[in-house]
């Protein structure tokens, strides 16, 4: 961590900068100059970016700043969920693949964790791609923070485009069942919505690879849920947890329950050919397979895990 | 065969002039028109110039005796300039195309008819698919009044080309163009003392450059496609990273305040943002272009971000 000596003298240098008519990023880059090595290529690049200097991807994917979040969620991932991964070469190191993962605890974090686990435990890491529920991009900050990480509203042209892209996507059937279920119901997984993932699969020819969460059900366990209040901020559904709304913004940190993820074998689509998407006898049994693999490595899982919050 | 015979719609403004301009240079077409009551800013050397309201059921009168096989439709108002009200730029669009294909039922040398239209009609939604294709033209409510009339202005020409089989339309929906010296909503909406942006949003915009923009009229006058074709730069921009590059300042709005600081802004002599303009700065809008790509045969040369970039660059060039 910087000292105070060092940060009231990169204060008065970016105050000076300033007064000589440098502009805000000039000044804090020169600053920056006093402070330890660290801490200067962080403010160096936060002042580079002041200037419109960083990338998006065409889907508003910000590679640096995914970066520059990831010591946060290092941090949730490390020591407040204590996450174990297994499995993480069952997701194809390159080319496309579609993830397909149980949903609960309300916000995305389980998104963010399945990236982590690929990150941290895949030998060929990359960033996959994962749908979020539409309602997240009407939201302030939530919407940005979503899609600089790889969040893109959940629509099939959108799945369909990036599995076209040969990018790794990530999507959860249950959607809002399965996040706005409540505590009691916790492992039982919702109805698959009517497979629409696996026409997705079948038309690009991705192969599936279940992914079964534990742990997320209980960092925000839902006893129960306010009509009139989801109504008037136009939300899907608005959750009562032991701590949220009761503690105002402070409910919404997440409890540090301990978390599992496994990715399973694939399933290999692309033999079916394009044309077989529309087979719905074929669409339903694969997306009940799916369904039945996650749901026991679920129930499995949840044993090895032990106590939520040992 | 004797040579194309082109009518251009809105010659007087920088779209139209501009494609005069390289028509004349094509040694393909033979005769190029021009309509408009405003005086081209290009200077045109071969362009015979109509002076008439495209409003003004008489350009019936004018059109026929050119014997035009190629009408290009450039006369659609993105916005209201200075001195324009909304309800002009209303009539010009709405009435000007109804007259505009009034006049052309008559002409049966027809073949082709070209529109620069706008991508406005997919609106800008937050749940909205992040790539429009052209199938997706009314998944959502026309909610602004541009938005219809894009909506109504496309309606006409599907209606004339079920009438009339043996022209071509091709629909070209552009997304917001941008170029150096080129007065349009983005480059006025940029050069604003403070940036109003919508706080807590940065959504994804597509630009096209303006030089890419003639172009695809002019590759689309020689090969039209029947039906809707997207145009934008590929690839696309986060608002906040386009206005930091413009080296502006944002002022960040909170939703409500968004419209009535904007239209406060209209009296002290600063440009009016539309309300589809505010609405894309809120929930962002981007297209697929394989369709002009592949069917039409034309990529722009310049991406999103390319054309932003050259547009920042363009002031330090001239002075060069």
């Amino acid at each position: 961590m910087v000292g105070v000596g060092p940060a009231l003298g990169a204060l008065r240098l970016v105050r000076e900068g300033l007064r000589q008519g440098l502009d805000a990023p000039e000044a804090l880059i020169r600053g920056a100059a006093v402070l330890p090595r660290d801490t200067r290529r962080a403010v160096e690049r936060a002042a580079r970016r002041l200037d419109g200097d960083y990338r998006e991807d065409e889907w508003g994917f910000d590679e640096e700043f995914a970066d520059l979040v990831l010591p946060f969620l290092d941090f949730l991932y490390d020591r407040w969920w204590r996450v174990r991964t297994l499995g993480a070469g069952n997701v194809p190191g390159h080319g496309r693949a579609l993830m397909v993962a149980n949903h609960a605890g309300i916000l995305p974090w389980d998104a963010t964790m399945i990236s982590m686990g690929l990150l941290r435990e895949h030998p060929l890491p990359r960033y996959p791609r994962f749908l979020v529920l539409d309602w997240a991009f009407s939201l302030p900050w939530v919407s940005v923070a979503i899609r600089k990480v790889g969040g893109v509203a959940a629509s099939p042209f959108n799945a369909l485009r990036l599995l076209e892209s040969d990018q790794l996507v990530a999507v959860f059937p249950e959607g809002v069942k399965g996040t706005g279920k409540p505590f009691r119901e916790r492992y039982r997984l919702q109805r698959f919505g009517r497979g629409g993932f696996v026409e997705l699969a079948l038309r690009t020819g991705s192969s599936i690879v279940p992914v079964a969460v534990v742990g997320s059900e209980e960092i925000y366990p839902k006893l129960g849920e306010s009509s009139p209040l989801a109504r008037a901020i136009g939300a899907p559904f608005f959750p009562l947890t032991p701590l949220f709304p009761w503690l105002g913004p402070a409910g919404v940190v997440p409890l540090p329950s301990r978390w599992l993820i496994e990715f399973c074998e694939p399933i290999p689509t692309a033999h079916h050919g394009p044309d077989a998407a529309d087979d719905r006898s074929l669409v339903l049994e694969l997306s009940e397979q799916v369904r039945d693999t996650i749901q026991a490595k679920l129930l499995e899982n949840v044993v090895r895990r032990g106590p939520a919050f040992a | 065969m004797t040579g194309r015979r082109v009518l251009i719609t809105g010659v007087g403004s920088f779209f139209g002039g501009e494609l005069a301009r390289r028509l004349e240079r094509d040694d393909e077409v033979e005769h190029i028109v021009g309509l408009d009551t405003r005086r081209p800013g290009a200077r045109l050397k071969r362009t015979e110039l109509i002076h008439a309201d495209i409003r003004d059921p008489k350009i019936a009168g004018l059109i026929a005796p050119t014997r035009v096989d190629t009408v290009v439709h450039n006369q659609i108002v993105r916005q209201p300039g200075p001195g324009m009200s909304p309800r002009t730029m209303h009539d010009i669009n709405v009435i000007g195309s109804l007259q505009l294909l009034a006049a052309c039922e008559k002409v049966d040398s027809i073949r082709t008819f070209v529109v620069r239209g706008s991508a406005g009609i997919y609106g800008a939604e937050p749940h909205a698919p992040q790539f429009f294709t052209e199938d997706m033209a009314r998944l959502f409510p026309l909610r602004t009044r541009f938005q219809r009339d894009v909506g109504e202005i496309e309606n006409y020409f599907e209606t004339f080309a079920r009438r009339h089989p043996g022209v071509t339309c091709t629909m070209l929906r552009y997304q917001p163009a941008i170029g150096a010296g080129v007065d349009t909503q983005i480059s006025r909406y940029l050069t604003m003392p403070v940036v109003p942006t919508h706080l807590g949003f940065d959504p994804r915009l597509q630009v096209v450059h303006a030089s890419d923009a003639v172009d695809a009229l002019a590759v689309a006058v020689r090969n039209p496609v029947r039906g809707p074709v997207n145009v934008a730069g590929p690839g696309t921009i986060g608002v906040t990273r386009m206005v930091r590059l413009a080296g502006r300042t944002t002022l960040p709005l909170v939703g409500p305040f968004f419209g009535p600081v904007t239209s406060a802004a209209k009296r002290v002599g600063l440009p009016v943002l539309s309300e589809d303009f505010g609405r894309l700065l809120r929930h962002g809008r981007a297209v697929d272009i394989r369709r002009l790509e592949e069917e039409v045969g034309f990529s722009p040369r310049f991406t999103t971000e390319m054309a932003l970039e050259d547009w920042v660059q363009a002031p330090a060039r001239a002075a060069a």
